[in-house]
């Protein structure tokens, strides 16, 4: 019955939207049923529409998880595009200037530098909020900037093959490369980029659903969510929670570089993410911040992105901005879900999600 | 509102999508006896008034025999089916060819040097599929490389240039410092110089990444200091960005109902955006180009590799309309005309900066 609760209200919003989109759909001229078919039978069509719709949800798993943890500490980052980018970076830099070695020692290097690399970029509006309590909000949007900008020098000025009128660094080597999903699964094409790193992303789900609601410290993150107030008074320091939980969401957000550098593209490419780090705080809010949500609202948000394509190229009139209006009304129904509850307010959502 | 109401315009709007399920209006189907065209264009968009209108209005040409604005374009209509994406981010650009690809289309065209490396990478997973490149390269056996002369067009607009000039200086705005970009200016040089073997060149470059294309504002600034250090005609390379060099002119004015300087618009004719101010254009034919290729796939006679268009083939060119017809005298075009015969016949070589 609690489970049925939960569901209810993301289902409402997400079939509310396509209503929505539908009576837009009409209103261009065009026929909605017609163009829901193509956005969901190219998405689910085997083997490249299944493959690729994980490809796409495979960042919003990540980043989701990454908006999630933070979150349930009571901060909203939204930072993650930022913490990405430099993740995906560092691993890039680590796959290039260690191309020689073998994989053994090189793909575990590259994890730990996206892993690091998020994780610091997390961290440091963590510790300016913990140490200062200067806003995470502000700081994590400031950090995107300076991230992403730091990112696109060096890979103009250091990183770049030289005459290449293109942004993005020379490849990794070999080493890195991590195996796609086609290796493994017969009738899975391996030009489909799904690669090992979605696995990656379903494991993280499931770590960090074991980490907030199996272990002491992460009852001790949900705790500082819940009620600051209520966890300093037992004992939990919040100044050391925040930045825990940041870190945390950081090299969540950061391993969406390990799909991007280590199994798609094979180096850094300059404007790779598609906004996964903002897409992320849509699908945390919409899979009501619980990892296995998390997860079903990413597979959803890959549908959207995958179908898109195609509704923009096959249909008369309709474009792929079709998806942004989908997504939007689908945030917009998840977010009056608390004022419909009586809740409205900026934490309303975390307010109701028992600890 | 309660729950109620929320539930009941639910309810209104699925009547209406099974309303318009109710009237079939079906998609053109994939009609197999047809040739399909998929085309993917640049982060501008198709309505960019440049680049991409220019792709899309070869194939809209191709499709109709009549330009985007309805008028008849003065070639056969191909019977094929188009399809376009607008990608609008460098993400989008691979599973859009791929959506024509996975849907088995006969061609399909990138607009843009940007999407030769995402092109090849789509284009070895489908041999059979027939794909051509705009102005970028690529050796692979099924991808045909849509490329210009710029520098010969370059080299006629810069003779126009340095007929035009009083100051003895002229400038150059370049969008992003790259190889094909340096094609323009090395050609305008080379036109400049072959008038006026004294002339004095400026050249500037908006900056090295993509945003070099988009920045009007420092297109702009660029442009006033070339004025201030006594350019008096300008040549913009640089996309969105040379739209700057034209606020640049039309801000230093006229003098007895003649504009002290000008601009020389480029890849599409854009004599039209500062009338009066604009020399000519360096057009860029790349809707013919498109065109044609789109043609040899539908006459199965498609050949990957390197197609050049030169002056030659009328790939590039000065426009000349009822815009700049005052600003250059018939002596000038007669000049210009002569460079061109010679260029094609070979007894001019102009440098191409991109073979260094």
């Amino acid at each position: 019955m609690k489970l049925l609760r939960e569901l209810v209200f993301p289902l409402l919003a997400v079939l509310a939207a396509f209503v929505v989109g539908g009576i837009l759909i009409l209103l261009i001229g065009d026929n909605p049923i017609q163009a829901y078919k193509l956005l969901i039978g190219s998405a689910l069509s085997w083997p490249d529409g299944i493959g690729y719709t994980l490809f796409y949800a495979t960042p919003l798993i990540f980043t989701g998880l990454a908006v999630l943890v933070a979150f349930r500490c009571g901060l909203l980052n939204i930072g993650a595009e930022g913490q990405l980018y430099v993740a995906a970076f560092a691993t890039a830099w680590v796959g290039i200037t260690l191309a020689q070695r073998s994989a053994w020692i090189l793909i575990p290097l590259c994890f730990l530098a996206a892993v690091l690399a998020g994780g610091v970029w997390g961290a440091i509006p963590g510790i300016l909020k913990a140490r200062f309590g200067s806003h995470e909000v502000i700081n994590t949007i400031m950090l995107n900037f300076i991230g992403i900008a730091l990112v696109s020098y060096f890979t103009q000025y250091h990183y770049k093959v030289p005459g290449d009128p293109i942004m993005e660094s020379s490849e990794i080597g070999q080493g890195a490369h991590i195996a796609r999903l086609g290796h493994f699964i017969h009738g899975l094409p391996e030009r489909i980029p799904l690669n090992l790193a979605f696995v990656l992303a379903l494991i993280c789900c499931v770590l960090v659903y074991l980490f907030l609601w199996r272990t002491k410290w992460g009852y001790e993150l949900r705790a500082t969510g819940a009620s600051p107030t209520a966890a300093e008074y037992g004992g939990i320091s919040i100044r050391k929670q925040i930045i825990i939980a940041m870190t945390i969401s950081g090299s969540l957000a950061g391993m969406v570089g390990i799909n991007e550098v280590l199994g798609y593209r094979h180096r850094y490419y300059d404007g790779f993410s598609d906004n996964y780090g903002f897409t992320g705080i849509a699908v945390a809010l919409l899979g009501r911040n619980h990892p296995f949500g998390v997860v079903i609202a990413a597979l959803l948000f890959g549908v959207l992105q995958r179908g898109g394509i195609y509704v923009d190229g096959f249909s008369e009139h309709v474009t792929k901005d079709i998806v942004q209006v989908l997504q939007g009304v689908i945030i917009l129904f998840v977010a009056a879900e608390a004022f419909f509850r009586g809740q409205f307010g900026s934490f309303g959502l975390l307010k109701r999600s028992k600890v | 509102m309660t729950s109620k109401s929320i539930l009941s315009l639910l309810a209104l709007g699925l009547l209406a999508l099974a309303g318009a399920a109710c009237h079939n209006q079906s998609y053109a189907a994939d009609d197999k006896s047809k040739i399909h065209v998929g085309i993917v264009f640049d982060i501008g968009g198709k309505d960019d008034r440049s680049f991409n209108a220019a792709a899309w209005a070869g194939v809209k040409c191709a499709e109709s025999g009549k330009w985007p604005n309805g008028e008849p374009c003065g070639k056969a209509a191909l019977n094929i089916v188009l399809r376009d994406i607008e990608p609008g981010n460098p993400t989008s650009i691979e599973p859009a060819m791929r959506a024509f690809a996975e849907r088995g289309y006969d061609l399909i065209i990138g607009v843009g040097f940007a999407q030769a490396p995402i092109m090849e990478m789509v284009a070895k997973d489908y041999p059979n599929i027939h794909f051509a490149i705009v102005d970028g390269i690529s050796e692979l056996p099924n991808v045909a490389s849509l490329i210009f002369k710029e520098h010969e067009g370059s080299y006629l607009v810069g003779m126009l240039a340095a007929e035009t000039s009083k100051s003895g200086t002229i400038g150059f705005l370049g969008g992003m410092d790259i190889g094909l970009i340096h094609r323009f200016e090395k050609g305008y040089e080379e036109g400049a110089k072959s008038v006026n073997p004294n002339i004095r060149i400026i050249q500037n470059y908006v900056g090295v990444t993509d945003g070099a294309w988009n920045n009007p504002g420092k297109g702009k600034e660029l442009s006033l200091a070339q004025i201030g250090k006594g350019a008096d005609v300008i040549f913009t390379a640089a996309g969105n960005s040379g739209l700057g060099a034209f606020d640049a002119v039309e801000q230093a004015g006229k003098v007895n109902g003649r504009a002290t300087h000008f601009v020389i618009g480029v890849d599409s004719n854009q004599n039209m955006v500062k009338p009066g101010f604009v020399l000519t254009s360096m057009v860029k034919r790349v809707d013919n180009a498109v065109y044609s290729i789109v043609e040899d796939v539908v006459n199965k006679k498609f050949q990957a590799g390197f197609h050049v268009y030169g002056l030659d083939k009328d790939g590039v060119g000065y426009s000349m309309d009822q815009f700049n017809k005052d600003l250059i005298t018939p002596e000038m075009i007669k000049s210009a005309e002569e460079a061109k015969r010679k260029i094609i016949a070979g007894e001019i070589k102009v440098t191409d900066a991109m073979l260094k």
